[in-house]
């Protein structure tokens, strides 16, 4: 370890200057970008405030009062079953099949119930969509479930106050109103189900027109691929990509891996294609990082709006090769575009600063393999959004893409949404007497320009159908609390021939009623019934219909047992795909990119629009990123910050056409000088919810009134805005401090080149042959390990939010991560290679390391941690006194302290009534004073080790999955027995890029710490050469 | 030394003249306990709302789980360290100079280590449990302790050094007890005798007693360095860079020694002002002491030097960072602070005219203390901020609450330690009586002073 050492000094200023180490912020490549030093410092206002009348209640009663004074949980009644069901065990869950909510993408999940209560939502692993991932949103339902700030019974306005009002009364006043209009209207979210079906017939039935249904998503990919596929193809259909399949992936301002179009479908597709030899190639062009972007082999940067250029000149250097496909009709169509923007397409390449040789490489290798291009994302709903959809298609097209990689003539995906649906509505808003917003925010997710808020202030009834209080509410005359989705009877149809049902997991736990019960009980008062009990019964009807149209051999009853079973079913369907109509058309309607700095909005991969807002596990995960919880930030380029003099956290004015928003600078690498980008989803300043309100800004108060016109859908990018600074200090809880610098640390995130990799078929050197002086390790029948693949992790953050809620891990709100202190038993840690302007970017999974030579376990004075004979550092929290000598000695920092008691009232520093964390019974929550830390998910292993016991066999391999394991979208996480030669977990840590994290270069003969973790990483995969694999190791040494 | 002590006053001045501030002290003192009894309430009000909310009231969080708290306990631990030196290691070679300020040094040893004790209550997360499952009691339970944790060893180490210094302290209290029982009356008289063990003064007492003294010095000599050693082995004994290193015990006694006499001066200036001894511990005394801070200083500086050399020569990478942050990185305030208060300023104590001049030299001690607890702030908390994998590096600044704990914890030492002044004679009457002059050859040559 000295030999390695002996010139640290060299190693250390080499680091600073060495455009290939590793680094966590820019400010280390720039240090005109620090913050001043009290915005670093914890300032003593961010200590909670002790209220002054409980500081003087504990002195009046003095010290002896205050060890009786430990809180204990409000005490709740439990009733047993006068007669228990005969196939019920109290405590042993039941598992529901049903779809998830959050987005249009429509994945199925399992809820995991116990005595008749949602503890956990897993993905469904049959479920042909999410193949049982679950993003961190759908983890994050739960929460909604049960959060304390949930209407409990409608509620009516009159004026400015708001109260209490009975279900009847308020159908009944709003039924004496429909009775006298036709003029009804609803808008409602985006859904592939028989939800909008329902309310055209309920519309109908009350006189006014099927079209007064608008449909409003504020993600705008659903409207311009389906509105440009509709264009060439004459359908309004989103096709269904297959990464699987594509062994070249071109993305053009694509973030498909969080937050695209189905992201977890897109996720386990790609992932597919990483992590080994027969790896696809994925190239990105965006003017905003992305964790998609993170993950491109070549990641170019383009300024922004230059989406639609890059795409033309792609479809031009594909034109042009030989081996591009296409009928004669598309290619004539090709030709006529690229006539008429050829000039500009000749300037383009100096604009983007690449040569025609680069695009003609790229399509040569386009066309030599299964290609998919794929295009857009939040950041670039600019006006030529939909023009961006119809460019690829038609390079799509020149690929052979369709068929083989892109689908709209099989299973392919439906359109949620009716795309210009919220211009027809601001339009026909004044002539609308009531209407009904249901299950939507349009006040909140679409511009402030667009003048939503004021087109529904005018009508004359509004009433809110919300599950969760929403900011448009506020203008309601009426807000009745709608079913939580895990409630609520439902379905979606996300592909062609497959329907996913939704059935409630739990019995409704507030005074709220399904949304479209509602409207049929109003369709009764107004004595217009639609001839349907409930929506359950309408729902049996369209089942009816799918049940003709699948035809199984069982009849319709066991079909439907079937399907609430399974959650969904299957029905290949095809037609015919012909490209139909002229496209060049559209491309005259081509709008020029704004110059200078240029506002791009995003959304959020965990907030989505806005509706994640509200559930505290998703605020705390953060986005990896920035490693920012609970916040909105100004991401600018680096070099732009220091040009212009602006520092991190300075609070900055962003003045757009629409307006002006205020929000704190980061400096994101990757970045395009002249991008200026603002996530989505915080911001909101109504009372929809402690947990959101005052939190962060919404970006959209700044764009101004445009549309694309394809979709007509607003446009919430791509507008020219000026940055001024207010001199004033906001500080953003980013999880990793500034300062970080991996200093040539080569042994904590590795790289191997693919053409090594296909040279090296297994580890020379197997990672458990650590030479040291500890005894050999036990030979149990099990040994648990994990293995996280780091070509693979796309750094969604799904496994912090799965995590959190499996192991009752609370939030603890923006104050307390300012301070450090975060909870997260796997954290997302980030780290940038070579220039601010074109980083590698790399993102690693951190849980606690399960040590076989625990530094931690030896320190304990009281045994609170200490070592299973199956390899699990485990934590006996009764024990722990919190000395927190172990979290010292982890070398990896994955210990939690618990600071406080975090009270069921609580989330960080906001008093709630009740936390709306559920809390698993299977896992102790902790109290204040005692550690805690990743445990392997020991309460699964043992579930599935007593059933594994009774069935008198072992444990199956793949039989115990861990949280983050089963909820990764990536598929990066593995979990197994070490013990079992066969397992996959054992052929993953001697997969040839396994390497244990501060484990040194073992082929080197370092060993770095010889903690010997029972958790290995999978070193990324990169096409270029690896520079540290030529014998160079400036490694950090071991002890 | 005692040799060259311009003795003005003879033994036969010993009793009356020490227990002046016994019978009636200053109007300081009264002051002095007032301001020491407000910081103690102080400290003890922010302690009890810790306990009540949690440990998240601390300035702590993840990565620096350890901070002022822990540099409090290792800087009492320290400060616990002179007197046990000065009165059994001195003792044991013979250097009589100790003998006019041991009193007041084991006093402080004894309060500063009961302060020190404290710490890990402060610090830990449950302190209602921590107060008995760190000690290896029997249970039902069958649970036991971890005999690898340094923190156990740290349990033992502490209160054997309490149990020996608290015996040592009281054994030479007792014929002083015995001649204040002598002169006061009534209710007084009772309970000074019940203190002194019956102690007649005889021969015979006088020969078991010195016998006693010798072996407990002789068992707590051992203890002065083992103590302070085994306190360095919660950081040595762990993997943190800046913490894992072999040089920490020697480096720990040295820094305790140094900033333990740099407290007996900067405690025995003050009070030998307050209770009128200024003839009885001499100019002399207080150089030989500065003499001996000023060698501990220059071992401390050595062993700075050492320690960066060696994060340097091992080729530890880990270590080496570590180190350069410390003297350039955010933290570095603190570093060259402890530089220049444990290795610059005492280097003026070379010079006779400053060890002599006891304002200037009273300014130097307080600042080595300063120096010594920064040296610990610095060892604790630059080590934690950056460690292994920088994703998870972090930033530490004291609370208030952290800040009055602190407060309070003098608060508690000071109070003991006045309450000590007030009842019991703050120099050994006894032994004080061995080097001075005898009074009927008081003017006789000088050699002879000592019996």
């Amino acid at each position: 370890m000295s030999k390695a050492g002996s010139e640290p000094q060299k190693t250390m200023k080499k680091a600073s200057k060495d455009q290939d180490s590793f680094y966590v912020d820019a400010e280390e490549r720039l240090e005109t970008l620090r913050g001043p030093k009290e915005e670093e410092a914890v300032s003593a206002a961010l200590l909670p405030s002790v209220h002054r009348r409980d500081f003087m209640k504990l002195f009046s009663v003095g010290a002896a009062a205050s060890a009786a004074a430990c809180v204990r949980r409000p005490a709740e009644k439990i009733i047993p079953y006068a007669s228990q069901p005969i196939d019920y065990t109290p405590g042993k869950p039941f598992h529901y099949a049903t779809t998830c909510g959050g987005c249009a993408a429509g994945c199925g999940m399992m809820v995991k119930t116990r005595d008749g209560r949602p503890t956990k939502i897993e993905g469904n692993k049959e479920h042909p969509l999410n193949r049982g991932g679950m993003c961190a949103l759908g983890q994050a339902e739960i929460q909604g479930l049960y959060h304390p700030e949930r209407l409990d019974g409608p509620m009516q306005r009159t004026g400015a106050a708001w109260q209490k009002t009975e279900w009847q009364k308020a159908l009944k006043t709003i039924a004496a109103k429909l009775k006298t209009s036709k003029k009804v209207g609803i808008i409602t979210r985006g859904s592939t189900g028989s939800r909008h079906k329902f309310f055209r017939e309920v519309l109908v039935r009350l006189g006014a027109k099927e079209s007064n249904l608008y449909t409003w998503e504020a993600n705008a990919l659903y409207s311009t691929v389906g509105r440009a596929h509709k264009l060439a193809f004459g359908h309004e259909t989103i096709p269904r990509y297959r990464f699987s399949k594509a062994e070249v992936v071109v993305a053009i301002g694509s973030d498909f891996l969080v937050s695209g179009l189905s992201p977890v479908e897109h996720s386990k597709d790609f992932a597919r294609r990483r992590g080994s030899t027969r790896r696809s190639y994925l190239a990105q062009f965006e003017s905003h990082t992305t964790l998609t972007g993170a993950k491109a082999d070549d990641r170019y940067v383009i300024p922004p709006g230059f989406e639609l250029t890059v795409a033309l000149l792609l479809l031009r250097s594909l034109y042009e090769n030989q081996a591009s496909k296409g009928s004669s009709s598309t290619r004539s169509e090709i030709e006529k575009i690229l006539a008429e923007h050829r000039e500009k397409l000749e300037k383009a390449y100096a604009q983007l600063n690449f040569s025609r040789n680069d695009f003609d490489a790229l399509a040569t290798k386009v066309l030599a393999k299964p290609t998919i291009i794929i295009a857009g994302s939040g950041a670039n709903f600019d006006s030529n959004a939909s023009l961006l959809q119809l460019a690829v298609i038609l390079c799509n097209e020149l690929a052979g893409s369709y068929g083989e990689t892109l689908h709209i003539d099989n299973m392919w995906v439906n359109s949620p949404v009716r795309s210009g649906d919220l211009k027809r509505f601001v339009a026909d808003a004044p002539d609308l007497d009531a209407l009904f917003v249901i299950d939507t925010d349009p006040v909140f997710s679409a511009p402030s320009q667009w003048q939503v808020k004021e087109a529904i202030a005018r009508i004359a009834t509004v009433v809110s159908i919300q599950p969760f209080p929403v900011d448009t509410g506020k203008l309601a005359h009426f807000a009745l609390p709608s079913h939580h989705n895990l409630e609520a009877w439902g379905d979606e149809h996300p592909n062609a021939g497959l329907w996913s049902l939704r059935q409630p997991t739990v019995r409704p736990t507030r005074h709220s009623w399904q949304a479209e019960d509602i409207m049929l009980w109003l369709l009764a008062y107004v004595d217009k019934p639609l001839p349907f009990k409930n929506y359950h019964a309408y729902l049996q009807r369209q089942m009816e219909a799918v049940y003709d149209l699948v035809k199984p051999s069982i009849p319709f009853p066991v079909f439907m047992k079937v399907v609430q079973r399974t959650g969904f079913t299957l029905k290949l369907t095809k037609r015919s795909r012909s490209f139909v109509t002229s496209v060049s058309k559209y491309f005259s309607k081509l709008k020029e990119p704004a110059s200078g700095l240029v506002l791009m909005t995003y959304l959020d991969h965990r907030l989505v629009d806005g509706r994640g807002a509200h559930l505290p596990v998703l605020q705390e995960i953060g986005d990896a990123l920035t490693s920012i919880a609970w916040d909105t930030w100004v991401a600018l380029n680096p070099h732009t910050m220091h040009k212009m003099g602006i520092r991190r956290n300075e609070l900055l004015t962003i003045k757009g056409p629409g307006g002006v928003v205020e929000a704190a600078a980061y400096p994101l690498p990757g970045l395009h000088p002249n991008s200026v980008v603002i996530p989505r989803g915080n911001g909101h300043t109504d009372d929809r919810s402690t947990i959101s309100n005052n939190n962060g800004v919404n970006p959209l108060a700044a764009i101004g009134y445009d549309l694309d016109p394809l979709t007509e859908e607003p446009v919430s990018s791509g507008q020219r805005v000026s940055i001024a600074t207010t001199k004033r200090w906001h500080r953003l809880a980013a999880m990793q401090k500034a300062d970080d610098d991996l200093q040539g640390r080569n042994d904590i995130i590795k790289t191997m080149s693919l053409d090594r990799l296909q040279h090296k078929k297994r580890l020379k050197k197997s990672l458990d042959d650590v030479p040291d002086l500890f005894p050999k390790l036990e030979s149990a029948q099990y040994r648990w390990g994990m293995s996280v693949d780091l070509d693979k992790c796309s750094g969604c953050g799904a496994c912090m939010a799965a995590c959190a809620i499996e192991n009752n891990i609370p939030q603890v709100g923006r104050e307390q991560i300012l301070m450090g202190r975060e909870m997260h038993w796997i954290r997302l840690d980030r780290y940038f290679r070579k220039d601010l302007n074109e980083p590698e970017i790399s993102v690693q999974p951190v849980m606690c390391q399960q040590c076989n030579h625990a530094p931690c376990e030896a320190v304990c004075p009281v045994l609170a941690t200490t070592h299973d004979p199956e390899g699990i550092n485990s934590m006996t929290y009764n024990r722990c006194v919190g000395t927190r000598y172990c979290a010292n000695a982890c070398p990896y920092k994955v210990r939690r302290f618990n600071w406080w008691t975090y009270r069921w009232g609580e989330i960080g520093n906001k008093e709630r009534d009740r936390n709306p964390r559920p809390t698993n019974p299977d896992v102790t929550v902790r109290t204040k004073g005692v550690m805690e830390k990743c445990s392997f998910c020991l309460q699964r292993l043992h579930e599935v080790k007593n059933k594994a016991k009774l069935a008198k066999r072992h444990v199956y391999d793949g039989e115990v999955k861990t949280a983050c394991q089963q909820t990764c979208p990536m598929d990066a996480i593995k979990f197994g027995n070490l013990n079992d030669s066969t397992s996959l977990i054992t052929k993953k840590r001697s997969d040839p890029r396994a390497y244990l994290v501060l484990g040194g270069e073992p082929e080197h003969g370092h060993y770095g710490l010889k903690t010997l973790p029972n958790v290995n990483y999978l070193a990324k995969i990169s096409l270029k050469e690896v520079a540290s694999e030529h014998g160079e190791d400036k490694h950090g040494g071991g002890h | 030394m005692s040799e060259e002590v311009a003795w003005k006053r003879s033994i036969s001045d010993v009793n009356s003249g020490i227990l002046v501030g016994i019978d009636k002290p200053a109007p300081t003192y009264y002051l002095a306990l007032a301001f020491s009894v407000l910081c103690l309430v102080i400290g003890a009000a922010a302690w009890i709302n810790q306990i009540y909310h949690g440990m998240g009231m601390a300035g702590l969080n993840s990565p620096v789980y350890w901070g002022v708290y822990i540099t409090n306990f290792v800087f009492w631990v320290g400060i616990g360290h002179a007197g046990t030196l000065i009165s059994a290691i001195l003792f044991l070679f013979r250097a009589k100079w100790r003998n006019s300020i041991n009193r007041s040094a084991e006093a402080m040893t004894v309060f500063a280590v009961i302060t020190a004790g404290l710490f890990p209550l402060i610090h830990v997360g449950r302190i209602w449990f921590a107060a008995y499952w760190m000690l290896p009691l029997p249970n039902t339970n069958g649970l036991w302790i971890n005999f690898r944790s340094p923190l156990i060893w740290d349990v033992f180490a502490i209160s054997t050094y309490l149990t020996v210094s608290l015996l040592f302290w009281y054994m030479g209290l007792v014929p002083d007890l015995a001649s204040i029982r002598d002169r006061v009356k009534g209710f007084r008289r009772l309970v000074y005798g019940f203190m002194s063990f019956g102690w007649t003064g005889s021969i015979r007492q006088w020969h078991h007693y010195e016998t006693g003294y010798a072996l407990l010095a002789a068992l707590a000599t051992p203890l002065v360095l083992s103590v302070h050693s085994i306190v360095s082995w919660d950081f040595s004994m762990a993997m943190q860079p800046g913490w894992h290193t072999t040089i920490f015990p020697p480096y720990f006694v040295a820094g305790a020694i140094l900033s333990g006499c740099a407290m007996v001066y900067s405690l025995v200036v003050p009070l030998r002002k307050m209770f009128q001894l200024e003839e009885f511990i001499r100019k002399e005394h207080l150089e030989a002491l500065i003499k001996l801070t000023l060698l501990t200083s220059t071992i401390v500086s050595y062993s700075y030097g050492v320690e960066f050399f060696i994060a340097w020569y091992s080729g530890n990478h880990y270590e080496w960072v570590i180190f350069l942050k410390r003297a350039t990185g955010p933290y570095a305030f603190y570093f060259w602070t402890m530089v220049a208060c444990n290795c610059v300023f005492p280097v003026a104590f070379w010079s006779k005219k400053i060890r002599t001049h006891i304002p200037t030299a009273f300014v130097i001690t307080v600042l080595v203390n300063v120096g010594m607890w920064f040296e610990r702030y610095n060892i604790i908390v630059s080590s934690l901020v950056e460690d292994f994998i920088p994703g998870s590096w972090g930033h530490y600044q004291p609370s208030w609450t952290e800040i009055a704990i602190t407060l309070g914890s003098f608060g508690w030492f000071f109070t003991w330690l006045l309450i000590f002044c007030r009842f019991f004679p703050l120099v050994s009457m006894s032994e004080l009586k061995l080097i001075m002059p005898k009074p009927l050859r008081g003017k006789a040559k000088k050699g002879e002073a000592h019996g």
